[in-house]
């Protein structure tokens, strides 16, 4: 088991430093750089810059150097826990990041228990009771749920709310709580604000689970070792949920390191609608002005968490699973 | 109470603003009145903490007029979308410069400086600034601090680009005494006052030489140090940084800047900043006619959104913003807040637009392939194509029926305004139009039924479109892209991001690019679809090269015509006298209409505001402008809540 851990561990460092390669350049691939976007967003006021001012500014935010000089400062910056400076902002990257990174995942690891806990459940049932009442309704809402886009639906949320209770959703948190410190009043507060962007997130992935554990768990079903139990003996919630439940559980626990990333890009739209201040709006204003510096540290921690939650989900699958964790002999 | 009507009465020159000028600027001189103040600032005066009013008001106010004196109290709520939404903090509060508009946009009036001269020639301005004005931290405002505001613009340290530091005309200052100075230009420059009475005159007032100097090393010999204590790699990146220029996103960034607005920052705009909140400015060097200290309203809060304007429009329909235009005043939202009206207690405001057009199509005539050059040139091409287009079919789909057939031209409000420019081959006619692309030597078609241009290839225009900033502009070119297919010109639409947008003006290989008809009303200061006069100026981009010598590598010598009007342009900019100005510019027009550049599609329509029914003294009609910064220049101090 240690050495499983080990052998991962290493693969996920390597993965890392790749990754932190191809984050880099991506930001740089779009044309210009972020003093170009800028001259735009001024010559579009009808504002215009003296060429010699956007020149010292290209020296003094060290625009004009080749791509490995740049990559060499950013990253050895990083190991240093230094992320560099937001040119829109003209603050340290990690100043801006880490409280939107912090909302990000509080809400979407919400979604994803959220979303365990509604899945999970239905998924059996409708595998158990195939072709029931119950399982066509499941099914039914499942797809729709699958179908609508979330920003969509937060949209009609919204609307819903607006015309029904006359109230204005969205937000995190209500004004007077948006700068306190945390305390039992502003996590109530939060969560009064969170549950409906949190069911929003969590419906799209809800009918995904929903179906994958289904096809599973029929799978399961079917083999003889179900049977088996079955004519031991012992009691049919006892049988399913022992064995074929647990078997079925797999491919959801090996998804783990996706979900978070899949959630951060999938929540952009929703944010934004929704006006949450996580990772999501953030990354995209930085990439369109091309604030390079503040889009890669964001862009480099997602894929961390994503590296990270691969490493948890192997652990856990060589947890859950003999198979694999012997597998290496 | 001297009320002033601001109703519209169309006269000959089509719609038009009317009504008595409500800013009564110039005032005899004398003491102040020091009536009032804000009962919040009283118990501050009584604990010493705050000097008096008459110590604080200046000698001679700046009086306000409106039509009712007001209370004061009260929060005005509005919207930001997205953190780098500086324009509506400009638009909204830091519109306070030397001098101002008249409501009317008419007229320039003292603001900061109670009066002024002008040379004959237009090249020496001497200000008189009002004495006793003082910075929002109490320190006198002074000639001390235009001269640093001059230095810091002319540093090419400091990353900022405006009139003060313009290499084709730049300014030097002359400072007499403590409030007495003088602009002397190197060529004429008649438009200054104009100028300066736009949001570029705010430059010049944005920095108060006692703050900023400490962070750069002619006044401060630890300048560099200091600034890498705070984290900053040069002294320069950390003055900008403190001390941003004129309307700079991180200028608001700073509560320890002092400013000469009515409202002053409390929680500024970072990156995380979900609410941006002012409170009132106690220094605020303007009265009403009665002597209180402006302004009325105690607080501004602006939520600042995530980048969408969703939750901003639900909350306008709820009653939870008192004044706001921008971003939700849309076209398919209006019904919405039509009917939202009674039950949400707001009512809805006229707003002009200050754009002529709703989409100018823009061919490049300084294309780099000689074939479509020569077409793009060729008038008659471009005539063809603005008879092919159904103006009226697309003001129904796209605009419910609002707005009229019109061309690139000064809208029917401005001074300017010319019917014949305006309306022009905005006829819808396919014979007209295939008789024109014939006597632009284009005849033969292919099995598609589009032209052959002249080296046997058809006649394909690529259309670049930014459709994020309207999305309007893609709907629009998809039908034009079909009424001009019938007509035998293929159009490929290109919708791409604002970067690359400019990038590829000065490659100069793009065949077309769309943006909305800017200098509608403003025609004078921003002639862009006039003549080759900007970077604007797309459809003619190496020709203002040459006129304004930005990027000399590039620039070509325009066309005969093209330099009649920059010619004449240069003319407009020496003379003294508004009426030599008008006349002159009237001539750059008329070869306007007889070059006809631009093809231009709908008279951009009226849009509107959303006024709390208990906010008072508010503008039942505005225009919307950039150079003109609304609603700031409706003089939002005088606004109060019942």
């Amino acid at each position: 088991m240690v050495g499983y851990i080990i052998q991962r561990f290493i693969a996920m460092l390597l993965t890392l430093v790749a990754v932190s390669v191809v984050a880099f350049a991506i930001i740089q691939l779009p044309p210009g750089d972020y003093l170009t976007s800028y001259i735009a967003a001024l010559s579009s006021t009808g504002d215009q810059v003296d060429p010699r001012v956007i020149e010292n500014l290209r020296i003094q935010y060290g625009l004009g150097e080749p791509f490995y000089v740049q990559y060499w400062k950013w990253i050895t910056g990083i190991l240093q826990g230094n992320f560099g400076h937001s040119f829109e902002w003209k603050r340290p990257v990690s100043e801006l990041i880490w409280g939107r990174l912090g909302n990000s995942v509080m809400l979407e690891g919400l979604a994803v228990i959220v979303m365990w806990l509604i899945a999970v459940p239905i998924g059996i049932y409708a595998a158990v009771r195939k072709y029931s009442l119950g399982d066509y309704l499941a099914t039914v809402v499942g797809f729709i749920g699958l179908a609508v886009p979330n920003f969509f639906f937060a949209l009609i949320v919204m609307y819903l709310a607006f015309i029904w209770f006359g109230t204005t959703l969205g937000g995190l948190f209500s004004p007077e709580f948006e700068n306190a410190r945390w305390s039992l009043a502003r996590i109530w507060d939060f969560l009064t604000h969170a549950w409906i962007p949190v069911l929003v997130l969590a419906t799209a992935g809800t009918a995904e689970l929903i179906r994958i554990l289904r096809a599973n768990l029929l799978d399961e079903l079917k083999k003889p070792y179900v049977t088996t139990a079955r004519a031991k003996g012992l009691t049919e919630f006892r049988t399913i949920m022992k064995y074929p439940v647990r078997l079925a559980l797999n491919p959801l626990i090996s998804t783990i390191g996706w979900l978070l990333p899949a959630l951060v890009s999938g929540s952009v739209i929703v944010s934004v609608v929704m006006n949450l201040p996580t990772a999501g709006p953030m990354l995209l204003r930085s990439l369109t002005t091309q604030d390079m510096y503040l889009a890669g540290a964001i862009i480099l921690l997602l894929s961390v968490l994503t590296v990270v939650g691969t490493l948890i989900s192997d652990i856990l699958l060589a947890w859950i699973d003999p198979r694999i964790r012997y597998g290496g002999k | 109470m001297k009320h002033s009507s601001f109703g519209l009465s169309r006269g000959q020159g089509g719609l038009r603003l009317a009504g008595a000028v409500a800013v009564a600027a110039l005032m005899a001189a004398g003491q102040a009145l020091a009536a009032g103040q804000a009962p919040m600032l009283d118990a501050l005066v009584e604990s010493g903490e705050l000097p008096p009013l008459e110590e604080r008001l200046p000698v001679n106010p700046m009086v306000v007029e409106a039509d009712a004196i007001g209370t004061y109290g009260g929060t005005w709520r509005m919207g930001m979308n997205g953190g780098g939404d500086n324009g509506l903090i400009v638009k909204t509060v830091a519109y306070d410069s030397l001098v101002r508009y008249d409501h009317e946009w008419k007229s320039v009036v003292p603001n900061l400086a109670e009066s002024w001269e002008a040379s004959e020639d237009a090249t020496e301005y001497t200000f008189k600034l009002r004495e006793g004005v003082k910075w929002s931290d109490g320190t006198p405002f002074t000639t001390a601090d235009i001269a640093f505001a001059v230095e810091m613009y002319q540093d090419p340290d400091y990353a900022a680009g405006s009139w003060i530091d313009n290499k084709n005309n730049p300014v030097t200052l002359e400072v007499i005494d403590d409030y007495n100075f003088k602009f002397i230009f190197g060529t004429p420059n008649g438009m200054f006052m104009e100028t300066l009475a736009g949001v570029d005159g705010i430059h010049i007032t944005s920095l108060q030489k006692q703050y900023c100097s400490q962070f750069h090393p002619t006044y401060n010999e630890n300048a560099a140090a200091e600034a890498e204590a705070a984290g900053f790699s040069s002294w320069a990146l950390y003055l900008q940084d403190r001390c941003a220029w004129g309307w700079e996103t991180i200028r608001f960034a700073n509560p320890d800047l002092p400013s000469i607005y009515a409202w002053v920052i409390e929680t500024p705009l970072t990156a995380n900043a979900q609410r941006v909140t002012w409170k009132r400015n106690p220094y605020y060097w303007k009265t009403d006619a009665e002597g209180n200290q402006l302004p009325y309203i105690d607080a501004l809060d602006m939520r600042v959104s995530q980048g969408g304007v969703e939750e901003l429009t639900l909350a306008a329909l709820n009653g939870e913003i008192d004044f706001q235009e921008r971003h939700i005043a849309t076209t398919t939202n209006k019904p919405l807040f039509f009917d939202g009206q009674e039950a949400s207690g707001y009512h809805l405001g006229e707003v002009i637009p200050s754009a002529s057009n709703t989409l100018v199509l823009q061919l490049n005539l300084n294309h780099l392939d000689p074939v479509k050059r020569e077409l793009y040139q060729n008038k008659d091409f471009r005539i063809g194509i603005s008879h092919a287009i159904d103006r009226q079919e697309i003001i129904d789909v796209v605009f419910t029926g609002q707005g009229e057939p019109f061309q690139v031209a000064p809208r029917p409000e401005s001074n300017f305004y010319d019917e014949e420019l305006a309306k022009q081959y905005t006829e819808f006619d396919p014979d007209l139009a295939a008789e024109h692309f014939a006597a632009a030597g284009l005849t033969e078609k292919n099995g598609d039924g589009i032209y052959l241009a002249s080296d046997g290839n058809p006649v394909k225009i690529t259309v670049d479109v930014i459709s994020a900033l309207r999305p309007e502009w893609i709907d629009m070119l998809e039908i034009m892209q079909l009424q001009l297919g019938a007509a035998g010109v293929e159009i490929e639409l290109n919708n791409i991001d604002r970067t690359l947008f400019y990038e590829k003006r000065p490659a100069g290989e793009f065949d077309a690019q769309v943006w909305a008809g800017d200098g509608g009303i403003e025609a004078l200061q921003e002639p862009r679809y006039y003549f080759p006069f900007s970077d604007e100026s797309v459809w003619a981009y190496r020709w203002a090269q040459w006129f304004n010598g930005t990027r000399p590598e590039i620039a070509e010598e325009p066309a005969d015509w093209a330099k009649k009007q920059m010619d004449l342009y240069n003319q407009v900019r020496a003379a003294g006298s508004p009426e030599a100005r008008a006349d002159l510019f009237n001539q750059v027009l008329a070869i306007t209409k007889e070059e006809f550049p631009v093809i231009g599609v709908s008279l951009m329509p009226n849009s509107y505001s959303i006024i709390r029914d208990n906010l008072k003294n508010a503008p039942a009609t505005m225009f919307n402008a950039w150079l003109f910064p609304t609603p700031a220049s409706m003089d939002p101090t005088v606004w109060y809540f019942e």
